[in-house]
C-alpha cells in the first residue's frame, strides 16, 4: 500500500478549496491595505487608512451595532422557540410525520424566494398580512411594514427566526433521540412532573446540542444577506443595514473597494473567532 | 388498551394546538403564493385584498413562463446546480474515503482546514471572489458559479460523506483486494455501491445549496439570459416600477416546489445524518 495514497485522495479537494477560498482571501487582505479606485485598480499601499475610514463612518458603526442586535435576537429567538418545538416533535402523537414535514418547509425554500413572498405579503396596501390582521381584529388600519425601520427591522428579525428554526430543531431532534427513555421512566417512578423531567433530564443532556446550535446559528445569521437585501436593501435611510449589506453597498453601489475589503477582513476575523469556538466544541465532543 | 389510546389522542390534540401558531406562520407565505398566483391581474391590486381569487386563472402560469423567461433561468439553474454537484462529489468522495479509512499525518489539520472553509460564506469574501472571477475572465458566466459553488460545498460534502463511510464495514473492500481485485476495482465494484445512499443524500444537499444561492449570482451575472432562478425572480421585483406580483408568486412557487419536495423526502435521513456524526 502506497503511504501517500491518502494524500493523493485528498489533494483534488484541497486544491479546489484553496483556489476558491484562499485566493480571494489573499486579494482581500491586499485590497484592504491599498488605495483602490472604483474600477478595482490598485493605486498603492495606504496602510490601515481603509480601516480608519470605516471605523469613523457612523453608518458602519450603526450597521455593526445592528448586526449584534440582529444576531443576538435571531439566534436567541430561534433557540427559545426551537427547544419546545423539538421536544413536542420528539413525543409520539398522531400526525407527527406531517408536523415534522411542515416545520422543515421554511428550510426547503431559498431565502431570496421566502423574502420575496414576504415582501409582497407585507405590502401596506395590498398585502395579505394586513388584510388578515385586520380581519381577526388585531389592527385597525393597514401598517406600511417596510417603509419604516421601527417595523421593518423587527419583521426581518422575525423572518430570520422563522427560517432558522428548521435547521435548529433538526439538531435538537438528533440530540433528543439519543436520550435513553429509561431515564424518563425512572423519573416518572420517582414522581417527577413534566417540568422537572425537562429541567433535570432533557435540558442538561440537550445542552451540548444547544451550544452547537448557538455557535452555528451565530455564524449563519451573522452572514445572512438575502432577507434584509430583498425586503429593504438596508433602507430606509440605511436604518436596517447590517454589516453584510453595508459591505455589499460599499463595494457594488459606491465602488469603495478598499473600504469594502476592510469590512470583509473585520468580519472574517469575527468569524474566525467563532470558528475556533466551534472547532473546540467539535473536538471536545469527539473525545 | 382504550386508556392508552385516549391518552395518545389527548396528547396529539395538545401537541397540534401548541404547534398551530408556528404552523400558521409557516404556511402563510405558501397560501399567499398560491392564491396570488391564480388571481386575475386587476384583482391583485384591488383594495381591500381578499384571500380567494374570484376565479382561478391557471393561465397565469403559462403567461408567467413566457413573460419571465422562466424556462431559460430554469435551465441555467439546473446546469449550475448539476455541474457544481458533480464536481463537488468527484473531489469529495476520494477525500472522504481517505478521512474515513486511513490514519495519516495531515488528517487532523485537514479536518481543521475544512472546518474553517465551512464557516465562510461567499458574502464575506464577495469582493475577493469577484476579483477571482474577473481574473479568470468569467464575469457574467454561469461557469464561474459552478466553480465557486463546488469550492464552497466541498467541506460540507466531505463531512457528511465520511460520517456515512465510517458505517460501511472495511472488510468488504479488503476481502475483494485479498481475492485479487485491483485497488480501483475494490472501490468501484464493492465500496461505491454500498455508499450510494450516502452519496445521493450529499448530492441532494449540494444541489439544493447551489440551487438557492443568491449573493454571488446577483453579483456575477449581468445579462438576463444568464440569470439563475433566484436572480430572475428577484429581478422581477427589485428596482421595478410596477411589479406583476401574480407572475412573481407563480414563479416563486414553481421555483420552490422541486426543492421543497426533495427536502420533505430527505427530512428523515437528515436527522439521522446530522445526529450520527456531523454534530456529535
Amino acid at each position: 500500500m502506497n503511504r501517500n495514497l491518502p494524500l493523493y485522495l485528498i489533494l483534488p479537494s484541497l486544491l479546489l478549496a484553496l483556489f476558491v477560498i484562499s485566493y480571494p482571501l489573499y486579494e482581500l487582505i491586499n485590497l484592504s491595505l491599498s488605495d483602490v479606485n472604483r474600477f478595482g485598480k490598485v493605486r498603492g499601499f495606504i496602510g490601515l487608512e481603509n480601516f480608519t475610514y470605516i471605523f469613523e463612518d457612523q453608518l458602519f458603526i450603526d450597521a455593526a451595532l445592528r448586526t449584534v442586535v440582529w444576531t443576538v435576537a435571531v439566534v436567541g429567538g430561534t433557540i427559545l422557540f426551537s427547544v419546545p418545538i423539538a421536544v413536542i416533535l420528539n413525543t409520539e402523537f398522531y400526525g407527527r410525520g406531517i408536523a415534522r414535514t411542515i416545520l422543515m418547509l421554511p428550510w426547503a425554500i431559498s431565502l431570496p424566494m421566502t423574502a420575496i413572498v414576504w415582501r409582497w405579503s407585507l405590502n401596506g396596501e395590498f398585502g395579505m398580512l394586513n388584510a388578515t390582521l385586520m380581519n381577526v381584529g388585531l389592527i385597525d388600519s393597514p401598517i406600511v411594514w417596510l417603509a419604516q425601520s421601527a417595523t421593518a427591522f423587527p419583521v426581518q428579525i422575525g423572518l430570520g427566526i422563522l427560517v432558522s428554526i428548521p435547521f435548529t430543531i433538526t439538531i435538537f431532534l438528533g440530540g433528543l433521540s439519543s436520550i435513553p427513555i429509561d431515564l424518563y421512566e425512572a423519573a416518572k417512578m420517582d414522581g417527577a412532573n413534566l417540568w422537572q423531567q425537562f429541567k433535570r433530564i432533557t435540558y442538561p443532556l440537550l445542552r451540548p446540542f444547544i451550544n452547537m446550535a448557538i455557535v452555528l446559528n451565530v455564524i449563519y445569521v451573522f452572514n445572512s444577506f438575502p432577507i434584509i437585501w430583498v425586503l429593504t436593501q438596508g433602507g430606509p435611510n440605511n436604518e436596517t443595514d447590517i454589516l453584510v449589506t453595508y459591505l455589499y453597498k460599499q463595494a457594488f453601489s459606491f465602488g469603495h473597494i478598499g473600504q469594502a475589503s476592510a469590512v470583509s477582513i473585520v468580519m472574517f476575523t469575527v468569524l474566525l473567532i467563532f470558528t475556533i469556538f466551534y472547532a473546540r466544541m467539535v473536538m471536545k465532543n469527539e473525545k | 388498551m382504550s386508556i392508552t389510546m385516549t391518552k395518545k389522542t389527548k396528547r396529539s390534540i395538545f401537541c397540534w394546538l401548541a404547534l398551530s401558531p408556528i404552523i400558521c406562520i409557516i404556511l402563510f407565505p405558501f397560501a399567499v403564493m398560491f392564491f396570488t398566483s391564480l388571481k386575475p391581474r386587476q384583482e391583485v391590486f384591488s383594495f381591500p385584498p381578499t384571500w380567494l381569487p374570484s376565479e382561478f386563472i391557471w393561465q397565469n402560469y403559462i403567461d408567467m413562463w413566457h413573460a419571465t423567461k422562466f424556462g431559460n433561468a430554469l435551465l441555467n439553474s439546473l446546469y449550475v446546480s448539476f455541474s457544481a454537484t458533480l464536481i463537488t462529489l468527484l473531489v469529495a468522495i476520494p477525500a472522504a474515503y481517505a478521512l474515513a479509512r486511513y490514519n495519516f499525518g495531515a488528517k487532523s489539520s485537514y479536518r481543521l482546514f475544512l472546518l474553517i472553509t465551512q464557516m465562510l460564506s461567499p458574502i464575506v469574501l464577495v469582493v475577493g471572489l469577484f476579483r477571482l472571477i474577473v481574473w479568470l475572465g468569467l464575469i457574467d458566466s454561469v461557469n464561474s458559479l459552478v466553480l465557486i459553488y463546488a469550492g464552497f460545498n466541498i467541506a460540507f460534502a466531505i463531512w457528511m460523506l465520511q460520517n456515512y463511510f465510517h458505517t460501511i464495514p472495511k472488510d468488504l473492500e479488503e476481502s475483494a483486494w485479498m481475492e485479487g481485485a485491483s485497488f480501483l476495482q475494490g472501490l468501484t465494484k464493492v465500496f461505491l455501491p454500498m455508499a450510494v445512499p450516502a452519496i445521493a443524500v450529499t448530492a441532494m444537499f449540494t444541489f439544493i445549496n447551489s440551487w438557492n444561492e443568491f449573493v454571488l449570482a446577483l453579483t456575477v451575472l449581468r445579462t438576463e439570459e444568464n440569470y439563475t432562478l433566484p436572480i430572475q425572480v428577484y429581478s422581477l421585483v427589485g428596482g421595478r416600477y410596477t411589479v406583476e406580483w401574480h407572475h412573481v408568486m407563480a414563479a416563486a412557487l414553481v421555483a420552490s416546489l422541486p426543492a421543497a419536495i426533495l427536502f420533505s423526502w430527505l427530512q428523515k435521513k437528515l436527522v439521522t445524518g446530522l445526529s450520527s456524526g456531523g454534530v456529535k
